[in-house]
């Protein structure tokens, strides 16, 4: 260790030890990184790559195949479907990276209580999660965007909320271990009030697992509000999103318009792929009986 | 006044067994003893004797099914068994400060040394950053602890278990508590460091005016080491005094097999070891608790023996411990030096 005087010099050093961390990447999960980042780019700077306004519809091109006007054709409304899939990438990010931070918010910090308190406050927590794990995500994804309303926000929302339960067990499965162990008893016997040992040593202590899992868990928001927008829930119709845009598409299929649903479908798959695929990378690199010698 | 006068102290273990029966362990069983300011008090006895439960009875960290059900800790003339978590906790790691045994899994494996010695400074006494870490510093410097510049940005896991047991004692010292309590503080470190920490131990409860328990298996390291030793058996301390009354003059049938049994002593032969278990603590026996170990056991012993002033500040709680009387005085005088350590 080198010789620095100052306690605000590890975080320079603490960057670095990241940077090696993304080294160690897997060839799979730097290929995750560059879907992800592809498609980053895409939402960030949409107006760079739309050929055309993704929601003015052109009535004379309804249904046009793909051409060098049109690269990926036109819908049945007659819109660009080249703009309207990249486009469509705002929505997987701005509803998944939302989705995901909520669901850290709410199920960290219930995870760290419940581990460290225990008894009938944990079985409560728990059994209340518990509870929303049992049914199918999508039928009470259906269901409460049904009742609250249909808007974006509440599909925010409500992917966040059924999702914590994720990172409340498994931060909670790690402060289990952690709350008996020697430094925890000793930063109470050192006097630190609770608030102080749940926040200052179990979570960085326990965030690691919950951490891996947030790619994974973006994957599903997307694919989860595809879905509910395919199903006519959430996000409607003329909105550039993939779901509604497969969902519109899936009519022309049987008459062999086929572009489409495709291509924001292809959208689709590559997005959850990459994130899948990064947060497996993630995982392999966190558990070293994962990691495979190279 | 004494700093720490614990007396009658009870915790016990209650719980439900599997087949959903109330069993209850009596771990501690009145347990009694004092420290004054700048004395070192040593705590012996055998494993499961209560020793460190006695300790985490003190500090109010007992965790269910343990539970405190009689007696009172009185610290610098306050009721700690009363106090509320917060103020407890503004005495805990202040005034009271621990060292354990184990001291890498001591620390937070994620935080650096310094920000650790930082934090604890800022719980307790607060003020700017600086003077916290001037004081981390110092008190590194305290310690031994060579280079302490550049140990600041250490990690836990980079240091050497002699090296982290200094920064826990370090981190104890940060609020200059008045009593600093080791439970095992040398327990799976190497001989030549063991001897270090207790010299410095030793060195700093004078240098600061502190008072002192140490916990330990080892009767080398009291003998060496501490003013007053309390030995414990079954949640019990069955006999207190000065090192030298109790090491000379053992009053206590235990206590003086416990003495018998010291390895120096020991010649190849069998017969000084102390044979027997402890008493089961879901069922103890009515009276004098080491009555079923005791060669000199009894009829009497079946009932609870009187705590015997054997001399001035030395108790035995025996039926045969005999009182102070004229022969008294000659304790005083030494007749041999240390035979320990």
């Amino acid at each position: 260790m080198s010789a620095v005087s100052s306690v605000k010099a590890p975080l320079s050093t603490r960057f670095g030890n990241r940077l090696r961390g993304v080294s160690r990447l897997s060839p799979t999960a730097t290929a995750g990184v560059i879907i992800i980042l592809l498609f980053g780019v895409l939402a960030l700077f949409s107006d760079l790559f739309m050929t055309h306004d993704p929601i003015s519809s052109y009535p004379e091109r309804i249904l046009q195949s793909p051409s060098a006007e049109h690269w990926f054709g036109t819908d049945g409304n007659g819109m660009d479907i080249f703009s309207r899939v990249i486009y469509g990438a705002k929505f997987g990010f701005g509803i998944a990276i939302p989705a995901v931070i909520i669901s850290v918010l709410i199920g960290v910090p219930v995870g760290l209580i419940a581990g460290y308190r225990g008894g009938l406050l944990d079985e409560v927590l728990m059994r209340i999660f518990d509870g929303l794990r049992v049914f199918p995500s999508i039928i009470l994804a259906l269901a409460v965007v049904a009742a609250t309303g249909q808007s974006l926000l509440n599909v925010v929302l409500v992917l966040g909320f059924l999702d914590s339960p994720v990172f409340a067990r498994l931060v909670r499965a790690e402060v289990l271990a952690l709350r008996s162990s020697i430094f925890v008893e000793s930063a109470v016997a050192a006097g630190n009030p609770t608030w102080r040992i749940l926040f200052l040593h179990l979570l960085p202590n326990s965030i690691q697992g919950a951490m891996a899992q947030t790619a994974v868990r973006a994957a599903w928001a997307v694919r989860i509000s595809a879905t509910l927008a395919f199903l006519g829930v959430g996000i409607q119709a003329p909105t550039p999103e993939w779901g509604a845009m497969i969902r519109q598409g899936a009519e022309f299929m049987v008459t062999g318009q086929w572009w489409v649903a495709i291509f924001p479908g292809i959208a689709l798959i590559f997005l959850v792929f990459g994130l899948n695929l990064f947060g497996d990378g993630i995982q392999d690199i966190l558990d070293p009986r994962r990691r495979v010698s190279k | 006044m004494s700093l720490l006068s614990v007396s009658d102290l009870q915790t016990h273990f209650i719980f439900h067994d599997i087949d959903n029966q109330l069993r209850e362990a009596r771990a501690l069983n009145k347990v009694n003893l004092t420290l004054d300011a700048g004395q070192i008090l040593g705590i012996v006895g055998e494993t499961g004797a209560g020793k460190s439960l006695t300790a985490q009875s003190i500090c109010g960290l007992l965790r269910p099914p343990a539970r405190i059900v009689g007696g009172s800790v009185l610290f610098d003339g306050q009721e700690l068994l009363s106090l509320p978590e917060d103020e407890l906790n503004a005495i805990r790691g202040a005034d009271i400060a621990m060292v354990v045994q184990n001291p890498r899994s001591s620390l937070d494996p994620l935080t650096r040394i310094g920000e650790q010695l930082v934090r604890i400074h800022q719980t307790h006494s607060g003020g700017p950053l600086d003077i916290s870490r001037q004081k981390a510093m110092e008190m590194m410097q305290a310690v031994g602890i060579p280079d302490p510049e550049g140990r600041f940005t250490a990690w836990p896991h980079e240091l050497s278990g002699g090296m982290a047991q200094r920064v826990l004692i370090a981190m104890a010292l940060m609020n200059e508590p008045k009593l600093l309590i080791a439970d095992e503080p040398t327990t799976g470190l190497d001989v030549t460091v063991q001897a270090q920490i207790l010299d410095l131990l030793k060195e700093l409860v004078a240098r600061f005016d502190m008072a002192s328990m140490i916990i330990t298996h080892d009767l080398g390291i009291v003998a060496h080491y501490c003013d007053q030793v309390a030995v414990m058996f079954a949640g019990e301390i069955i006999e207190q005094g000065t090192v030298r009354d109790v090491f000379l003059k053992p009053a206590h049938p235990y206590t003086q097999q416990l003495l018998a049994a010291t390895p120096e002593r020991l010649d190849l032969g069998s017969e000084n070891q102390l044979g027997g278990q402890p008493p089961d603590l879901f069922n103890l026996p009515p009276g004098c608790l080491s009555q079923d170990r005791c060669p000199r056991a009894t009829d009497i012993c079946r009932t609870d023996p009187p705590m015997v002033q054997v001399a001035g500040g030395h108790t035995a709680r025996c039926h045969f411990a005999k009182p102070a009387s004229k022969s008294a005085s000659k304790s005083a005088k030494p007749r041999r030096s240390k035979q320990n350590g």
